[in-house]
């Protein structure tokens, strides 16, 4: 079981220390960890079990916050991640975002957390709904409090009831003045398109986000139109999975507010939106780029925030980029990044410009590949269909939402 | 504009983060120290002691030591805030092991805590209790868990199951039976959240404890779905283990598909070679399976049959074993298997495991995943593919380890994986360890179909800017051309052509990754023409026209010994080798000591296999080289110079033949010599999977590839053997029970109302409310303990004979298991008769106690005292005295009737003496409070009896007229409130009242309950651990007893002892006398290990409740005895054990 957890911040300071049984582990680890990140670089970075000389380290990186569990015994490696993963969502939540300011800012609440999380090395409470009845998030109205009055706790000081039912995830009674229940399909795209512009594998994994603020204890089903094409499936606890397995119907007693219902994949498609190609010729040490954008199968829905990255390959001295759309920034990293929003009916945008090689290289010996952000609102590309959502134990029909919304996952291009 | 605008944005997102920063605990964070903090713990506002303590945890988090703190901190445990407490808990829990005295000081409060009517407040108490692990309190801790395992709030019970652990953590010897005994309880629950925490305790406490498992496996099995996520992850690989032990492995199962196919082999008298066997596979799952699908069922046998024993014995047993193979063989072929399609438990484990595949939890994921490579039959495992690939996309983290396992099952079974060979393309955000882990699985899964899009992609990733992954590219291409020699020219032109594309970089210093790509490239090259050397001359002959142009030395080298490999090889090659030796003659000074090696090397063996016409040419170059060599800086060089010189000396010294035989025979010897040593064939390196180590699918230590510590392989199939089913469905049947009681005892105490409601009366609200559901699973409880002592019954005569000799030692039957383990590490032993040494831990010669028990049943007799009972005189005391009550005198003693209104009442003999010269007129005893109104006080009585909780006092009946001297004797019955605290009452005389206080003795809050030894220790066996409490103590009545005896005889001074013990007992308690054992020992003098046994129940709720004495001494000393008791209530246990040695150490009266 896990012995301590610690939380770095991104210049590899121990923000946090958390020790969770009579083996205590000493924060010099935590120098460890550090230096062998600086002499090892990114590998290690990603690393998500270290054996180090004394423990090993279990490690989750979350908008620059490194998340460290350690152990000494055999134990399920994807248990610590996960678990790590729970926190740091659950942190993300509670602090609206994760940096370091907030943390600290936190601390407090932080320790209260990881305290109802784990106990013993074992998690106890990761139940967000829970977690909040035991805990309040901070917010606006009781950090003025306590600045006016000098007293605030958020520590609850009755056990939620929720503790005990049979649907651990649902706030007992939740009295909600609006009745509704939103159904979101989020999907991301991944695709590859090869150096010779051919699709080479496009699927979209996505999420059923649901959105309900319903009173009681209400029992919803929901059905799809075309439950076949699904893939795989991953389901929240509260998703009965009798039903699914003989008919393919979601049955479930949903939480309270905002949670991923199922999450699924649909591979094997045909369609992309959009398609983007760079073309590299390299001579005498110079090397001329040039991308060009466009629609390929129009989803027929506007297409926005669109974005192409790549990385400079690090023989590239420098490079003078000139786009006939939107804007270019080359970051320190060697990033380059275009971003080109709505794409312009007059013109297709392109991007060209020289990149001026290393002494000593004729032509470019790698290439980059250029990773494709966009998003399409109110459309879920893998063709998903929800049919109906039925609600029983009601008492009056609550609103109902559906929305569909698809962006770029790992969408590269290869050239 | 932008710039200004953004320059506004900045500043307005710094002033916003300076008002979201305003009420938060940041000026805690950044100075915690800058205000004294002493003083603020002392204060006596809520608010000033959180801040307080909020520096602290700030001080923590940054990593300072502030324990000295600590008894200031303490202090505030009694804080009613409950944030104060939370943060109190958390300072506490951080430095308690640090400070244990003062940490001590904060026990009472979490005692007190743990009665309180919160859950929450019970559940903190508890968890840091336990969490801060102090070995003082350790049996406090066990005692507070076992009530809490018992509380009717489902949160509680699992942090009582969470504390299980810590307190074994502390390792001390004497809880380990009450602690197992605790998580069996808790693994019964009705509550799946709590069965989750307790599979995590039983996994860290007693893992090898199977049969705690086997009584509930049907029932864990189908709760599993229901368990929250963190212990379905703990559970399922508890019931895999599980189901291993008891059933064996399945036989359509992989991990035991390679020895069927060893078996055919050997009959068919097939060469063990790899290749041979791998067809032989294929054509007996073509013959078997021929209606399934013939890619499902092809699996590298000889990788699974590794993999499958490494899962069984661990890698490192296993590699140590490796050369005796045949002898591990013979040995699992001994193994009993199951079959999948007949056994009830494995179906329910499989089927019961496959809809936590589609879990959001990637653990839960993987673990079920494990529970079907392992048990399901080969066609079902294909279940496990989507899953385990769509765990990839859950998170950066889990992909590596999830690909880790992935690794394992694709080589096993290649085909499993070969069509989602798409799911292993690179993606950019992959680290370069996902990378290669993918890569190998690429090349693993590869098929004739889907090779042509993998190196497609393979050619997209040679350029990625990643040159250390772009290498292991190439490793990978050559290694799949080797496969597929289909492939093999394609991949060549490929190689070929990255090759000279490298080479033209290869001098430049700045591109280091261009040179292991170069290398790795060539060496590719190299593998896939080892193959089939004579149709790739064209390829070599490539390699050779572009020495110039490659500078790598390692690549040089390669293509070098290419060179001197294959020279004599087609037609072209011999034809080029004179130039080539020339060049390489010409640039060897300036080329690097590994190549300069190559060279000489490939020299002696070009001299050696080159015909007779060209070898005047090829002498003369090497020669030339051997004398350059001779003057090299590098010893190395000149060495290799000076051996090659003399090895080939027959071929370089020929121009000088005159020599003598003698030479000619050397001469012969080394010609042959350097045939060997140069021509020799070389081995294909054997396939690298036979040292790749296995670990358990799922396991830390699979990812880091070494047996982490605390690493458990599977157990011996079918180490765990019930005789007889039924007895087993009988356990499982008896195990249902309890969990009823619990439901009906929860049902009524959950109602907030009634807990509230009983809780109101402060002092014995915790008594009644821990009464009402200790009663109800007592009664649980007694069922599964008459059912257990039936398998008992059944087994003794087994277990009798075997070495630990004392029936019923272990009281889950689990005896064999233990047994079975002793074998490996000793353990065994300890564990079952742990419950004896518990008892007598004190003992310095324990050793040879644990086996006195058995040696004292052979050779100890049996005495009875039959007329005892008329010895047996009660203890008078006195309730009033003459003084004090106007002349009357009242005595009472107990008495050993029984009471006929109720179990609950115990009986007095109280005598009423009148010493005055008057007569006494309306005496009556009644309750404090109760006034004289008898018919008032009938009501009261029949009301609280059903009510059943509150002591009363039946009503006595008034004695009219008390004559001066006369005595009346009545016969009162009381139920006391408590153990110890007196029952106030108030004696009514001549109508004057007079409080009397009525001492309760513990020894009377039983009955007797006849028994035989037989059942006395079935029932002893059934309460080991927490239920067990033992204290010394002297004795010494015996002494002046055997002065007075006038006729001292061996026997009979034992019978004096015995006597003189069993009357004091029985005249101080209501037990019954159920043996005198005494031993037949040489010594006559020794009256070490007479042991007297008394049986008894509580009158409250029919507990039964034993007691022990053993002595120890000569007969005419002092003697040492050790007083046992065994029971389930183990405050009245302890209280009775007190008792009993106080008044066996009171010396006799009179």
């Amino acid at each position: 079981m896990m012995q301590c957890i610690f939380l770095l911040s991104d210049s590899g300071e121990v923000m946090l220390e958390k020790q969770l049984t009579g083996h205590r582990v000493d924060r010099s680890i935590c120098a460890w960890f550090w230096e062998q990140s600086i002499a090892q670089g990114d590998s290690f970075k990603f690393m998500p079990v270290i054996a180090s000389p004394t423990h090993y380290i279990f490690q989750v990186f979350r908008e620059g916050i490194t998340f460290l569990a350690c152990t000494q015994v055999e134990m399920p490696p994807l248990m610590a991640t996960e678990f790590l993963c729970r926190v740091a969502d659950v942190l993300s939540d509670y602090l609206g975002g994760l940096n370091e300011d907030l943390i600290k800012d936190n601390f407090v609440i932080v320790y209260e957390l990881l305290d109802e999380m784990i106990d013993n090395g074992f998690p106890l409470t990761t139940e967000p709904n829970i977690l909040r009845e035991m805990i309040a998030p901070p917010n606006i109205v009781s950090k003025m409090l306590s600045v006016v009055t000098g007293t605030s706790s958020n520590v609850s000081n009755t056990l939620p009831v929720a503790t005990a039912s049979c649907v651990p995830w649902r706030k007992m009674d939740p009295k909600n003045t609006s009745n509704e229940v939103y159904v979101d399909l989020v999907e991301e795209m991944d695709a590859i398109i090869s150096r010779d512009g051919t699709l080479v594998k496009c699927e979209i994994y996505g999420e059923v986000q649901v959105n309900s603020h319903l009173s009681g204890l209400p029992d919803l089903t929901l059905s799809f139109a075309n439950a076949s094409i699904l893939n795989d499936v991953r389901f929240h606890p509260c998703v009965r999975l009798r039903p699914w397995e003989s008919q393919q119907i979601l049955s479930f007693v949903p939480p309270d507010g905002q949670f991923k219902l199922m999450s699924y994949r649909v591979k094997k498609l045909k369609n992309i939106p959009i398609y983007v190609k760079p073309q590299l010729s390299s001579d005498s040490g110079m090397c001329r780029i040039s991308v060009l954008v466009g629609i390929k199968n129009d989803p027929r829905k506007p297409i926005d925030s669109i974005t192409v990255e790549f990385q400079l390959p690090p023989c590239v001295l420098s490079a003078n980029l000139t786009p006939n759309h939107g804007t270019v920034n080359i970051l320190a990293s060697k990033t380059c990044s275009w971003s080109i929003g709505r794409l312009p009916k007059d013109k297709a945008p392109s991007l060209s410009g020289t990149l001026v090689l290393a002494a000593g290289l004729e032509r470019l010996p790698v290439f980059p590949t250029f990773q494709v952000g966009f998003r399409v609102m109110g459309i879920a590309l893998s063709g998903l269909q929800m049919d109906k959502l039925d609600f029983k134990n009601l008492p009056s029909r609550p609103y109902k939402g559906f929305r569909g919304l698809t962006r770029a996952g790992e969408y590269q291009v290869r050239s | 504009m932008f710039t200004q605008f953004g320059a506004t944005a900045e500043s307005l997102s710094k002033a916003s983060t300076m008002v979201f920063r305003i009420g938060t605990d940041a000026h805690l964070y950044d100075d915690p120290d800058d205000v004294n903090i002493a003083p603020l713990l002392d204060s006596k506002f809520d608010s000033e002691k959180c801040e307080a303590l909020k520096r602290l945890l700030a001080l923590i988090a940054q990593g300072f030591d502030v324990s000295n703190f600590f008894p200031q901190v303490v202090k505030n445990v009694a804080s009613q805030s409950i944030e104060v407490k939370k943060l109190v808990y958390l300072y506490l829990l951080h430095y308690a092991e640090k400070r244990p005295n003062e940490a001590l000081l904060s026990i009472n409060y979490f005692q007190k805590d743990l009665g309180d009517t919160n859950p929450l407040v019970r559940a903190w108490a508890l968890r840091t209790m336990a969490g801060i692990r102090l070995h003082v309190i350790a049996p406090l801790v066990l005692v507070a868990v076992s009530k809490c395992a018992r509380d009717p709030s489902v949160y509680v019970r699992k942090c009582a199951a969470n504390a299980l652990p810590k307190v074994h953590d502390l390792r001390l010897e004497e809880n380990t039976a009450a602690i197992e005994e605790l998580v069996g309880f808790l693994l019964n629950d009705n509550s799946p959240g709590v069965i989750g925490a307790a599979a995590a305790a039983f996994a860290s406490v007693c893992p090898t404890n199977l049969s705690l498992i086997g009584r509930n496996y049907r029932r864990l099995c189908e709760t599993l779905p229901d368990v929250e996520e963190w212990g379905q992850i703990v559970l399922i690989g508890i019931l895999l283990r599980y189901a291993i032990a008891r059933h064996g492995l399945v036989k359509e199962s992989i991990m035991l598909s390679s020895r069927d196919l060893e078996n055919i082999a050997s009959e068919n008298g097939a060469s063990d070679t790899y290749q041979k066997g791998n067809e032989d596979s294929n054509a007996y799952f073509g013959l078997k399976e021929s209606n399934a699908d013939l890619t499902n069922g092809v699996c590298k046998s000889e990788v699974v049959d590794i993999v499958s024993r490494s899962y069984l014995e661990g890698p490192d047993k296993y590699l140590s074993k490796h050369r005796c193979a045949d002898v591990l063989s013979s040995e699992l072929e001994g193994l009993h298997f199951t079959s999948a399609k007949d056994n009830e438990d494995i179906k329910i484990l499989l089927l019961c495991t496959s809809p936590l595949l589609w879990s959001h939890n990637s653990a839960v994921v993987l673990a079920a995943a494990g529970v079907h490579w392992i048990m399901a039959p080969k066609e079902d495992i294909q279940k496990i593919v989507k899953p385990l690939l769509f765990l990839m996309r859950s998170s950066n983290s889990s992909k590596y380890v999830v690909l880790c396992n992935i690794q394992v099952f694709s080589k096993a079974v290649p085909s499993l994986f070969a069509p989602h060979f798409e799911d292993f393309f690179m993606s950019p955000s992959d680290s370069y360890q996902v990378k290669a882990l993918k890569l190998e699985i690429l090349s693993t899964i590869a098929t004739e179909s889907s090779i042509s899009s993998i190196f497609q992609e393979f050619q997209d990733y040679v350029k990625d800017p990643d040159r250390k992954f772009a290498a292991d590219t190439v490793a990978a291409i050559g290694l799949c051309a080797q496969q597929f020699p289909k492939v093999a020219n394609t991949c060549l032109e490929g190689l070929l052509a990255l090759a000279s594309h490298e080479s033209t970089y290869g001098d430049n210093a700045a591109t280091d990754g261009e040179a292991i790509v170069l290398l790795q490239a060539i060496y590719s090259i190299k593998a896939i023409i080892g193959k089939d050397p004579s149709s790739n001359e064209k390829v070599i002959v490539h390699l050779i026209r572009s020495l110039e142009s490659i500078r790598v030395p390692a690549a040089r080298g390669m293509i070098i010994w290419m060179v001197g490999e294959y020279s004599d090889i087609g037609n072209v090659i011999p034809k080029v080798l004179p130039v080539v030796l020339k060049y390489l003659a010409r640039c060897f000074t300036v080329e690097e000591v590994e190549t300069k090696l190559q060279i000489l090397n490939a020299c002696g063996k070009v001299l050696l296999h080159s015909k007779e016409e060209e070898l005047w040419a090829y002498r003369k170059v090497l020669s030339y080289m051997l004398d350059l060599a001779r003057c090299d800086l590098n010893y190395d060089i000149r060495d290799r110079a000076r051996f090659i010189k003399e090895l080939l000396s027959c071929y370089i010294g020929s121009s000088d033949t005159e020599e003598g035989k003698a030479q000619q025979e050397s001469r012969d010897v080394s010609r042959v010599l350097a045939g060997r040593i140069f021509g020799g064939q070389i081995k294909a390196p054997s396939s690298e999977q036979f040292s790749a180590r296995f670990y358990l699918p799922g396991s830390l230590s699979h990812v880091v590839l070494h047996a982490a510590p605390g690493y458990e392989p599977l157990p011996r199939p079918c180490s765990l053997n019930f005789e007889d089913p039924s007895i087993n469905s009988n356990i499982v049947e008896g195990a249902k029970r309890p969990g009823d009681g619990a439901t009906q005892s929860e049902s009524y105490t959950d109602d907030p109302d009634s807990v509230s409601g009983s809780l109101n009366e402060e002092s014995t609200s915790d008594y009644s409310y821990a009464d009402s559901i200790g009663g109800s699973d007592g009664t649980g409880g007694s069922n599964v303990s008459s059912s257990l002592s039936e398998v008992d019954v059944h087994k003794e005569p087994l277990i009798h004979l075997s070495e630990v000799g004392y029936p019923n030692a272990n009281p889950d039957g689990g005896s064999h298991v233990d047994n079975q383990y002793s074998g490996s590490n000793n353990l065994g032993e300890l564990i079952s008769t742990r419950s004896l040494e518990s008892w007598l831990d004190e003992n310095p010669n324990s050793g040879h106690n644990l086996s006195e028990p058995s040696s004292i049943r052979k050779s100890s007799a049996r005495i009875s005292i039959g007329h005892i009972h008329g010895r047996v005189e009660p203890k008078i005391c006195a309730l009033l005295d003459p003084a004090n009550g106007n002349g009357l005198s009242v005595d009472y003693a107990f008495s050993s009737e029984l009471s006929s209104l109720s179990p609950l009442l115990v009986c007095l003999q109280v005598s009423f003496k009148n010493c005055s010269t008057e007569p006494m007129m309306n005496l009556q005893l009644v309750e404090d409070n109760k006034r004289q109104d008898s018919s008032d006080h009938a009501s009261a009585m029949t009301e609280s009896s059903s009510h059943g909780d509150v002591p009363s006092l039946v009503p006595m009946e008034e004695i009219a007229n008390l004559g001066p001297s006369e005595t009346i004797n009545i016969m009162l019955q009381v139920r006391f409130r408590h153990h110890l605290l007196p029952l106030k009452l108030v004696l009514w005389c001549n109508g004057k009242t007079y409080p009397v206080k009525l001492r309760p003795d513990i020894g009377y809050f039983v009955r007797p309950l006849p028994m035989d030894i037989g059942v006395f220790s079935a029932k002893e066996a059934q309460l080991p651990g927490m239920f067990e409490y033992t204290r010394r103590c002297i004795f010494t009545d015996h002494i002046g007893e055997l002065k007075k005896g006038d006729k001292p005889g061996t026997n009979d001074q034992f019978l004096v002892i015995c006597e003189c013990l069993a009357v004091k007992v029985l005249s101080n308690a209501n037990f019954f006398l159920v043996s005198v054992d005494m031993p037949v020992s040489a010594n006559l003098d020794d009256a070490s290990g007479l042991r007297l046994r008394f049986s008894g129940e509580l009158l409250s709720n029919s507990v039964p409740c034993l007691v022990t004495l053993v002595l120890e001494g000569t007969c005419f000393e002092p003697l040492n005895i050790l007083v046992k008791v065994n029971c389930e209530e183990t405050v009245f246990g302890l209280n009775l054990l007190n008792r009993i040695v106080n008044l066996l150490a009171e010396p006799a009266r009179g």
